[in-house]
């Protein structure tokens, strides 16, 4: 009996996509859409099981109350389209692509592209160890690259549409600019050729630190403890990174799964409690406007700063 | 304490019949999807372990001597060469994108399609030397030779083409319009038979000027096609329809249809007449008996797609794998 996320994603294929892609006209993707039909299942399962833990949790130990909880709703939509939809389309139909042409472009000069394998010839046949490493190097740079995305003020001014939510919950994760979220893709594509990140290897791998980031995100009162909370991010933890004061351009915790990071590179703040959220410099579509109005000022932000910028 | 007298003449029997019994014949799967190769006891129709490699492996070829099996890993830029008894590493060597690679029946060349890079590369056989790289508008995916060595036929998925190359004097014959998202070819009866994917026909092409002669309908998607052993049969597999079409090899008329769910794509014929087709979105290998057109299935890794058989491997789970 195979893997039943595999044999959802096969069904997925054999049923609806394959056949969507011969109506079309499009079976030289046949291939490919194996890659995106993994990802959607895997996308599909994260949402469910990050629904089944933190929905319990924000409703058993909640921060904050609102009578009128609209606003959250825009961020389920959110999440649809970042685990279901586009994400894993962007990185099978292009990221795939260009990671099988620079390696070819390598392997032409006689040179192999850099892959944890090759660099610790033990790691093959131990996905489990190999599948951490990759974990930790990830988080790293993404620790970066979100401590990246306060410094610019370009950057920001997309960024800043993650931390305008007020209420935020296990579902404002992936609230984010499509620019953003296209940086994002291409921040990690590039760390994922220079490791050698097999994308349909791990997709175990971003659904485990896809659910830790959403749960750190959650409108719950949940700490590990002292000891906890320096060996995985927590609610309490990453709540002090929204915090109204930590908005802007400095601010603190900004791991995404593990807290070493701030802890290595003096930017850990373990001292606030559950604080309330949000970015007071921001502006109002940005926290309570549609999907659409969000993502236009997120863009007219971005398009003014970068005026700036050139104008200075 | 007869035992003990009779030992010294049981033991050498002992040893060669455990040696016959682990000849039992070992399969090769390509797991396209999940980065291995799964090695299948042949005879007890299961698999017994997995060769990891670095990516994304798809298809295999047995070396003109018999002495390897070269299996092309695309993503991971390498080919990895593995002794066909036992599943054995022997090497690894650098390749750009290898997706689909063939010898010449005469041993001399060996042909590497990238389907990710739009090439296709001819080797010197012998000494693995890269003799010219042609650029191929797009997606190159299967191939085959003329029975003389003197020309190569690659499908283009991507643009609905075919071309064929002068392995003489290494340039470019032609490349036509064979039908849509063109698939397998087959070299036969001195035409040259593809698998058009976007649709649901073998088309048949002159070899001389790719101009298509006919088209044959097989079923939704035909995907690729082998000619049986004993050269009577060509079976297509239907990705999209989910069936595997035998046709009379003299007359290309379809004799029956089975169904083999879940995207069927390679064959291999066991010496027992069964065909083992590797079956893409199943995780299994359907092992179909034409006759009565039942089929068992096997459990293999994620996404199976290149398939071979060696009645006379050596089915031992201990077999050092790296």
């Amino acid at each position: 009996m195979g893997d039943p996320f595999d044999l959802a994603a096969g069904w997925l294929q054999e049923h609806l996509l394959i056949p969507l892609l011969y109506a079309l006209g499009l079976m030289q993707w046949e291939d490919v859409s194996y890659g995106w039909a993994l990802f959607a299942v895997y996308g599909a399962c994260q949402v469910a099981i990050t629904f089944a833990v933190c929905m319990p949790l924000e409703r058993w130990r909640p921060v904050e109350r609102w009578p009128d909880a609209h606003a959250v709703t825009v961020d389920v939509l959110y999440t649809v389209i970042s685990r279901v939809g586009v994400l894993p389309l962007f990185s099978f139909v292009l990221f795939y692509r260009a990671q099988v042409a620079l390696n070819g472009l390598l392997a032409d000069h006689d040179l192999v592209p850099p892959t944890l394998e090759r660099l610790a010839p033990f790691l093959l046949g131990q996905p489990v160890l190999t599948f951490m490493l990759y974990a930790i190097i990830l988080d790293c740079a993404d620790y970066w690259r979100h401590r990246l995305s306060h410094r610019f003020r370009w950057w920001w001014a997309l960024h800043s549409l993650h931390h305008a939510q007020r209420q935020m919950t296990f579902w404002s994760d992936d609230r984010n600019h499509v620019v953003d979220d296209l940086i994002s893709a291409l921040w990690f594509g590039v760390i994922a050729l220079a490791i050698g990140v097999p994308p349909l290897q791990f997709p175990l791998l971003v659904l485990v630190l896809r659910f830790l980031e959403s749960l750190s995100h959650a409108n719950a009162r949940v700490a590990f403890g002292a000891v906890g909370e320096r060996l995985l991010i927590s609610p309490r933890f990453h709540r002090a990174h929204h915090g109204l004061v930590a908005a802007g351009q400095r601010s603190c915790n900004y791991g995404a799964v593990l807290p070493w990071w701030d802890m290595l590179f003096g930017t850990a703040d373990f001292r606030r409690d559950y604080v309330a959220t949000g970015d007071p410099t921001g502006e109002e579509a940005l926290a309570s406007g549609s999907w659409f109005r969000q993502q236009w000022a997120g863009l007219r932000r971005f398009a003014a700063t970068l005026a700036g910028s050139m104008a200075r | 304490m007869r035992f003990i007298r009779v030992l010294p003449v049981l033991l050498p029997l002992l040893v060669l019949g455990a040696k016959l019994a682990a000849a039992s014949g070992l399969a090769f799967v390509v797991n396209s999807g999940g980065a291995s190769i799964s090695l299948v006891d042949m005879s007890a129709e299961k698999e017994l372990r997995r060769i990891p490699v670095l990516r994304e492996p798809h298809h295999l070829v047995l070396s003109p001597d018999g002495k390897s099996l070269l299996v092309g890993d695309t993503v991971a830029n390498e080919v990895l060469f593995l002794d066909p008894a036992t599943g054995a590493l022997q090497k690894r060597m650098p390749v750009a994108d290898p997706y689909q690679l063939g010898f010449s029946p005469n041993g001399r060349f060996l042909v590497v399609n990238g389907l990710a890079r739009n090439q296709i590369d001819v080797y010197d056989a012998a000494s693995m030397q890269l003799l010219k790289r042609f650029p191929a508008a797009s997606m190159p995916s299967h191939l085959d030779y003329a029975p003389d060595s003197s020309r190569v036929f690659v499908s283009l998925q991507g643009t609905d083409s075919m071309m064929a190359i002068d392995l003489g004097k290494l340039a470019t014959l032609w490349t036509e319009k064979v039908g849509k998202t063109p698939a397998g070819v087959l070299w036969h009866e001195g035409k040259v038979l593809v698998a058009d994917m976007g649709t649901d026909y073998v088309a048949v092409v002159d070899p001389a000027d790719g101009h298509v002669i006919n088209r044959i309908h097989t079923g939704k998607g035909a995907h690729n096609l082998f000619l049986s052993p004993d050269r009577k049969i060509i079976w297509v597999n239907n990705r999209v329809g989910g069936t595997t079409t035998s046709l009379d090899a003299s007359t290309l008329a379809p004799i029956r249809s089975y169904a083999i769910p879940g995207g069927p794509d390679d064959i291999a014929f066991a010496p027992d007449g069964r065909l083992w087709i590797t079956r893409r979105f199943a995780e299994k290998v359907a092992v179909l008996d034409p006759k009565t057109g039942e089929y068992q299935t096997i459990d293999v890794g994620r996404s199976p797609h290149g398939l071979f058989l060696n009645p006379n491997g050596i089915a031992a789970p201990s077999v050092a794998s790296r």
